[in-house]
């Protein structure tokens, strides 16, 4: 019955227009080295877009190019189903960013520093109010930003972004260098969004497991293309097809000897690794080893994080 | 309208800025010299300032002013106005929020435009209560007893204002290409101290960095003669033209924005 449901939302995502489309984009900071290539992102309205890669992968460049900070030497952009290019501020109207580290005027207070976005979006003062409340921002007075903790920055940063309630939020890693807790805040805030205004929210990581706490859909670039886009169902169905269950004992050769009757059990450094189909196949790989006399030191599904998800996604490729 | 708010939001970023207070303090220190040196030499001064003390007072004040203060004032703020932006990392939300690159482009340079006027407003006050609290002082000064040349005041301000948007416009340039904040500061004072020493030059009306001296010698013999902007301003006016176009289209065509 879940399946199901989730199946339909999905759909229902899917057959939306996208609000993000662009048409192999390219980009290169200096002739011949591609830091993107033919890049074609696709973020349907009503998302949560998990834009995943590691450092350098050109995420970074991707969303510049979608805000207009980088011209654009290939490739087409559609925000809004309007060409960028031609309707740049109508665009920049319906949509708030947060791009790299927070981008505040230190001499200000959290007020001023809202009020001059209030004047440009033309929002109103209790507005002001409203999203100071939202980042528990509204007893910071006269402190100016600069006396801000980076977390308190990245907050107010959100709280630029979101500002003028836009459809469409484009943040690039938003909780970078916050404590566990802020991490949390911001994904609740923006599946809160989400959830209750429609917002589409394009946002990017380099960690794996926060963009599965919280994205409908995912892409994964890589050293500039993108390697995976699609539903975070579609990714997991595609990680557990590739999940190892990760194994080891007081004698791994005997071990793998034994599973090998069962499984193709692989025998990698100190550990065993067979492929991984769920909890009563790791039961029963245990009755068998102990059976046998041998001491169980580890079984666990092995962890998937963004490296393993690269490999896994290339040698699928 | 969007122009008038982009440039509403300039000024609440230069409220409280470094760009604000070096107006203010700079504003008042060679009048703050010449409180002091009229307070503690009044046997060198009396005299001198007896005849014509507001308009000698201006002049000696302008003087040390606009040969190498005025435009050393303007080189900084240039970069200062720029620097809000570069040093809190904020070109990117500025490029990225829904405002034409021409009002982002011209409500900065109409800043630094307030910036010098506020500068030149502050001066003048200074000048006058500089004056003013010397008298109450001591009463043998005759300030007083005369009132300021407020004409030869609004023209000198004018004038030297005229004079400095050739400075103005390449060294808004300079600090909107550069984002280290000593380049186009060094770039600048280099220039000033170079036009400096090639004052006598015949062709000196053509460099830009000489023009508010300019302004001030024609001023300060007395009645001008021939029209009321003189070459070196109407070449003032050609270059800011010049530089402003100049460094609208580097903005615009950059590859890289913020």
């Amino acid at each position: 019955m879940i399946v199901l449901e989730n199946l339909q939302s999905n759909l229902i995502i899917m057959t939306l227009t996208p609000l993000i489309k662009t048409e192999n984009l390219s980009f290169s900071f200096s002739k011949g080295i591609k830091t993107l290539d033919n890049v074609s992102l696709n973020v349907p309205q009503g998302s949560i877009y998990g834009f995943l890669g590691p450092n350098g992968a050109g995420k970074t460049t991707t969303l510049r190019l979608l805000l207009g900070l980088l011209r654009n030497q290939h490739g087409g952009i559609e925000i809004f189903q309007q060409s960028f290019s031609s309707h740049r501020i109508e665009i920049l109207k319906r949509l708030g960013s947060l791009i790299e580290q927070p981008s505040l005027y230190g001499h200000l207070t959290a007020k001023e520093n809202l009020e001059i976005y209030r004047r440009i979006y033309h929002s109103t003062k209790q507005r002001v109010e409203e999203v100071l409340k939202l980042v528990s921002l509204e007893n910071t007075g006269k402190k100016k930003a600069k006396q801000f903790s980076l977390g308190m920055k990245q907050r107010l940063s959100i709280a630029v972004a979101v500002l003028h309630q836009p459809e469409l939020l484009i943040l690039d890693e938003p909780t970078n260098g916050l404590d566990p807790n802020g991490i949390i805040e911001v994904r609740e805030l923006l599946m809160k969004l989400n959830k209750e205004h429609n917002t589409t929210v394009l946002v990017s990581s380099h960690i794996l497991n926060e963009v599965e706490r919280m994205a409908s859909h995912v892409g994964i670039i890589h050293k500039g293309k993108m390697l995976f886009q699609g539903t975070l169902p579609e990714l997991q169905q595609m990680k557990t097809k590739q999940a190892a269950l990760e194994i080891e004992t007081n004698d791994n050769s005997r071990a793998v000897q034994l599973l090998q009757q069962e499984f193709s059990a692989e025998h990698r450094e100190n550990k065993i690794l067979i492929p991984y189909k769920d909890k009563e196949q790791a039961a029963m790989v245990n009755r068998m080893l102990v059976q046998n006399g041998l001491d169980v030191f580890a079984l666990h599904p092995q962890q998937s994080d963004l490296e393993q998800l690269f490999i896994d996604i290339t040698s699928n490729n | 309208m969007s122009f008038s708010i982009a440039v509403q939001t300039e000024l609440i970023k230069a409220k409280r800025s470094s760009a604000f207070w070096l107006c203010l303090i700079g504003s008042g220190f060679i009048p703050g010299i010449h409180f002091l040196m009229y307070s503690l030499k009044p046997k060198d001064f009396v005299t001198r300032l007896k005849m014509h003390p507001w308009e000698t007072h201006f002049m000696h004040c302008w003087q040390a002013f606009s040969a190498f203060l005025l435009p050393m004032f303007v080189i900084i703020v240039c970069s200062m106005i720029t620097q809000i932006e570069f040093k809190n990392n904020t070109w990117k939300q500025v490029f990225a929020s829904p405002q034409s690159l021409a009002d982002i482009f011209l409500s900065k340079l109409t800043t630094i435009l307030f910036m010098i006027l506020f500068l030149f407003v502050m001066f003048t006050v200074f000048i006058i209560a500089g004056g003013l609290l010397v008298n109450l002082i001591n009463k043998d000064y005759t300030f007083l007893h005369n009132s300021p040349d407020w004409m030869l005041m609004l023209k000198m301000n004018l004038k030297s204002l005229v004079a400095l948007l050739g400075i103005i416009s390449i060294q808004y340039w300079l600090s909107l290409r550069i984002k280290n904040f000593i380049v186009p500061i060094a770039i600048g004072l280099a220039l000033l101290i170079t036009t400096l020493i090639i004052l006598s030059w015949e062709h000196i009306y053509k460099v830009p960095f000489a023009y508010p001296l300019l302004t001030f010698n024609s001023l300060s013999g007395g009645v001008q003669k021939g029209s009321f902007f003189q070459n070196h301003e109407l070449n003032s006016i050609g270059y800011f033209i010049f530089f402003s176009t100049l460094a609208f289209l580097d903005m615009k065509y950059r590859k890289e924005r913020g």
